[in-house]
C-alpha cells in the first residue's frame, strides 16, 4: 500500500522538478539557496522499517535534483541498521529509538556518533465495530491501558460507556491485535502506555520494540494488524496513521493530556512535538504530550552517522543529503505519506548536529 | 596424460567436494552456537521450560515456542496422515480408476510446487475466515465437550496452523507412503490373494504391517518439514506465547518467533535467544530427521523389523 504512495509522490517530486516550481528546478545538478550543491557519492543505509517509505521516496527525489549522488536504503530493521552501523557496512543508520548507552558504547562512545531526528510519527488506535462510525469512539489513557492490559473485555463494559454517551456499544467481546515482529510502532504506543498507566509498566516492564503482551494477537506488520483488525469483528489495533488513512479504518478519537479528544494526524504529531523543547537524542519521548491538538502516541525516527568520517567525499555527500531531508523540500516527501514535519526547533537541533560532523578534523558541512 | 592420473584428479575433486559439504555443516552449526552463546550462559537449560518471553526484562525461555511447534506439527500430521497413506494405497495399489493416477499425481507435484508463502496468503485471507465462521463453531458444537475444543475462536491459532501444515505435508507424505508401499514385494501380495484374502485383506493384513516402518518413515520426514515451516505458519498462528489446551487459542512457533523478532532484537541477550531458539529448532529437526531416515534405510535395504 506505501509503495503506491511513494511511486505517486515521487511522481509529485518530478512534476515540481519539471515546472521548475523549486528554485533548482532548471538544473540538476546544483543547489538552491541554503541547500549544498554534494559532491558524487554513492552512500548505503539500513535500518528501521517505519520511515522506509519516506526515505525510499526522498532518496528518489534527491537523486533526481543531484543525479551524482546515489542513496540506497535498505531497511532490514532498528536492529539491523545499528549492527550494520556498528561494522561500518553502511554510511548511516535509521532507528525509531535513539543508541542506547551499550549501543553507543559499542560504536566507539556516544560521543564519536551523531543523532538527528528524520521525521515524526503518530500512531492510530483502529476499531472495527459495525454500530459505531469512524472516530466516534473516544478512548481516555485509562480505558486504552484498560483494554490492552486485558481488563476492558466488552466493547459494553462500563469504563467505555461513560466516556461514550450516545454511541451505541455492543455486547461484544474485545479482541486485541498487536504487532508481532519487533517495531518502532510499538515502541510508541508502550512508551505512551507506559507514561499514563502505572500498572502497564509494572506489568510489562515499560516501552520496547518487541514486548510481552498481557492480551491479544500478534499479525505482523502495520499491514498484517490492519487486515486483521478489518477482518476480525470487535477488534481493536495500534497502526501507524498512513495505514489506517490508507484502508479506511476507523479510527478512535484519543484524549490527550489537556482533555481533549483528537483524531490522530500528522499535525497532531508536530503539535506534540512542539510541546516539548529540549527533545534531544537522550529525551526523545514525545508521548502524552501538552497542548490542545496534540496527538498523544506520537515519536521521532532516527538517523545514526559516524562523527568522524574517514571518507571526505562520501562524508560531505552525507551530511549534505541528511541536511536537505530535515528542510521543508526534504520533509515535504515525508508530509505526503502522512508522517509529521520535524519542528522547527527539532531542524536547527539536527543542523547544529551535522555542523559537528568532521573529516581529518575539519566541518563537512557548509550551510550558514 | 595416462589413465591413473585422470582418476586421481577426478577423486581429487568428489573428495574435495564432499569435504566442503561436511565444512559448511560444521561451520553452520558453530555459527549457530556462537551468537547463542551470550543467551545459553545466561539461561542454561532452563530455557527449555520457561514460559517467559520479554525482551523488555531480557527474560527468554522457549517452551511455549517448542509446545507451538510440536502441537501445530502434530496436528497437521494428524490431518494429512489419514488422506496421505489413503492417496498412497490408490495410486500404488488400486488397479480401477487408472485414469486418474496422472491428474492425482500432477495435483501433488502442484501442491508440493506452491511456495509456502502463497500458502500462507490463502490462508490468511481466505482460511481463517472459513475456520472462524464455519469449521471451529462446528467442532464446538459436536467436540465442545473436548478440553481441546473450548473458547472463543478467532479463526487464529493452533488448529488453523495445524491445517496449513497438513496441506503443506501432504505432497511430501503422499509420494514417501507411495513409493514405500510399491516396494512391497510382489510374491507377498500374490500369496495373500491366492489364500483368498480380499484386496482390503491384502491391504490391511499383508502391505500395510510389511510396509509399517517405510509409512513411519514417510511420517517422521513430513514432520521434519512440517517443524520448520515459518512463512505460512507465522500468518496464521496469532503469534502469542502461551500454552493452553484449546487449539483455537493463539500460540507462537519456534520458526515464527525468529522470523517475527530478529529484525528489531538488539542487544546480546536478545539475539542469542533467537539463535538458541534455532539451535533447538535444528536439534529437533535433525533428531527427527535421522530417525526417518534410518527407519527408511532399513526399509528399502530388504530388512524386516522382526514381530
Amino acid at each position: 500500500m506505501k509503495s503506491v504512495l511513494v511511486a505517486l509522490s515521487a511522481g509529485v517530486a518530478l512534476v515540481l522538478t519539471a515546472c521548475g516550481g523549486s528554485p533548482t528546478g532548471g538544473n540538476p545538478s546544483t543547489g538552491g539557496p541554503g541547500v549544498p550543491t554534494p559532491p558524487a557519492a554513492s552512500l548505503t543505509g539500513a535500518g528501521a522499517t517505519f520511515p522506509k517509505p519516506y526515505y525510499d521516496a526522498a532518496n528518489f527525489a534527491y537523486n533526481k535534483k543531484f543525479s551524482q549522488v546515489n542513496i540506497n536504503y535498505g531497511g532490514g530493521g532498528s536492529g539491523a541498521g545499528i549492527s550494520q552501523l556498528t561494522k561500518k557496512t553502511v554510511d548511516y543508520g535509521a532507528s525509531d529509538v535513539p543508541l542506547s548507552a551499550k549501543e553507543a558504547a559499542a560504536m566507539g562512545g556516544s560521543d564519536k556518533v551523531i543523532q538527528i531526528a528524520s521525521t515524526l510519527g503518530t500512531v492510530s488506535l483502529a476499531y472495527n465495530l459495525d454500530s459505531v462510525a469512524d472516530g466516534h469512539l473516544k478512548l481516555t489513557p485509562d480505558t486504552i491501558a484498560g483494554i490492552f492490559l486485558g481488563r476492558i473485555t466488552k466493547w459494553n463494559d462500563a469504563a467505555l460507556a461513560a466516556d461514550n454517551s450516545g454511541v451505541s456499544l455492543p455486547n461484544q467481546d474485545i479482541h486485541v491485535i498487536h504487532r508481532s515482529d519487533g517495531s518502532g510502532t510499538s515502541y510508541i504506543f508502550t512508551d505512551y502506555l507506559s507514561s499514563v498507566s502505572p500498572d502497564w509498566k509494572a506489568k510489562t516492564g515499560g516501552p520496547g520494540k518487541s514486548i510481552t503482551w498481557p492480551t491479544g494477537d500478534g499479525a505482523q506488520g502495520n499491514a498484517g494488524v490492519a487486515t486483521r483488525i478489518t477482518q476480525t469483528p470487535g477488534a481493536i489495533g495500534y497502526v501507524e496513521l498512513a495505514y489506517v488513512l490508507q484502508t479506511k479504518m476507523k479510527q478512535a478519537a484519543l484524549k490527550n493530556r489537556d482533555g481533549n479528544y483528537v483524531i490522530p494526524s500528522a499535525a497532531g504529531a508536530t503539535a506534540a512535538a512542539t510541546a516539548f523543547i529540549g527533545s534531544s537524542p537522550s529525551q526523545f519521548s514525545i508521548v502524552n504530550a501538552s497542548g490542545k491538538d496534540s496527538a498523544p502516541i506520537s515519536g521521532y525516527s532516527w538517523i545514526i552517522l559516524y562523527k568522524d568520517q574517514a571518507d571526505k567525499t562520501k562524508g560531505t555527500a552525507l551530511v549534505d543529503y541528511l541536511y536537505w531531508l530535515t528542510t521543508a523540500e526534504g520533509q515535504s516527501y515525508a508530509i505526503n505519506l502522512h508522517y509529521a514535519a520535524l519542528p522547527s526547533s527539532m531542524a536547527s537541533y539536527d543542523l547544529l548536529a551535522l555542523k559537528d560532523v568532521t573529516s581529518g578534523g575539519s566541518a563537512l558541512l557548509s550551510v550558514s | 596424460m595416462s589413465k591413473g592420473s585422470g582418476d586421481r584428479i577426478f577423486r581429487a575433486i568428489a573428495y574435495s567436494a564432499a569435504a566442503l559439504i561436511l565444512l559448511i555443516a560444521v561451520v553452520f552449526v558453530i555459527a549457530l552456537f556462537i551468537p547463542a552463546l551470550p543467551a545459553i550462559t545466561k539461561f542454561g537449560l532452563g530455557f527449555f521450560v520457561s514460559r517467559t518471553w520479554d525482551p523488555v526484562r531480557i527474560q527468554f525461555g522457549a517452551l511455549p515456542a517448542i509446545y507451538g511447534t510440536l502441537v501445530t506439527s502434530a496436528i497437521g500430521l494428524l490431518i494429512a496422515f489419514p488422506i496421505g497413506l489413503g492417496a498412497a494405497l490408490f495410486l500404488a495399489e488400486d488397479a480401477r480408476l487408472r485414469f486418474l493416477r496422472g491428474p492425482l499425481s500432477f495435483a501433488i507435484e502442484l501442491l508440493a510446487g506452491i511456495p509456502s508463502v502463497v500458502i500462507g496468503l490463502w490462508a490468511f485471507f481466505v482460511l481463517t475466515p472459513l475456520m472462524r465462521d464455519s469449521v471451529d463453531p462446528f467442532l464446538k458444537h459436536t467436540l465442545g465437550f473436548l478440553p481441546f475444543f473450548q473458547g472463543s475462536a478467532s479463526g487464529y491459532g493452533f488448529l488453523t496452523a495445524g491445517v496449513v501444515l497438513a496441506i503443506m505435508v501432504l505432497p511430501i507424505m503422499i509420494a514417501l507412503s507411495r513409493d514405500v508401499i510399491r516396494a512391497v514385494p510382489r510374491s507377498l501380495r500374490e500369496a495373500s490373494l491366492a489364500l483368498g484374502a480380499t484386496n482390503a485383506e491384502t491391504i490391511w493384513s499383508v502391505i500395510l504391517p510389511y510396509a509399517r516402518v517405510g509409512i513411519t518413515g514417510a511420517v517422521l520426514l513430513s514432520l521434519g518439514r512440517a517443524l520448520g515451516e515459518t512463512i505460512a505458519v507465522t500468518m496464521v498462528i496469532g503469534n502469542r506465547p502461551q500454552i493452553t489446551s484449546s487449539l483455537f487459542a493463539s500460540g507462537y512457533t519456534l520458526p515464527s518467533v525468529i522470523a517475527n523478532e530478529f529484525t528489531e532484537a538488539v542487544g546480546d541477550v536478545y539475539l542469542g535467544a533467537l539463535f538458541y531458539l534455532g539451535v533447538v529448532l535444528v536439534l529437533i529437526t535433525i533428531a527427527v530427521n535421522v530417525i526417518a531416515r534410518l527407519l527408511v534405510w532399513r526399509f528399502t535395504r530388504g530388512e524386516t523389523v522382526s514381530a
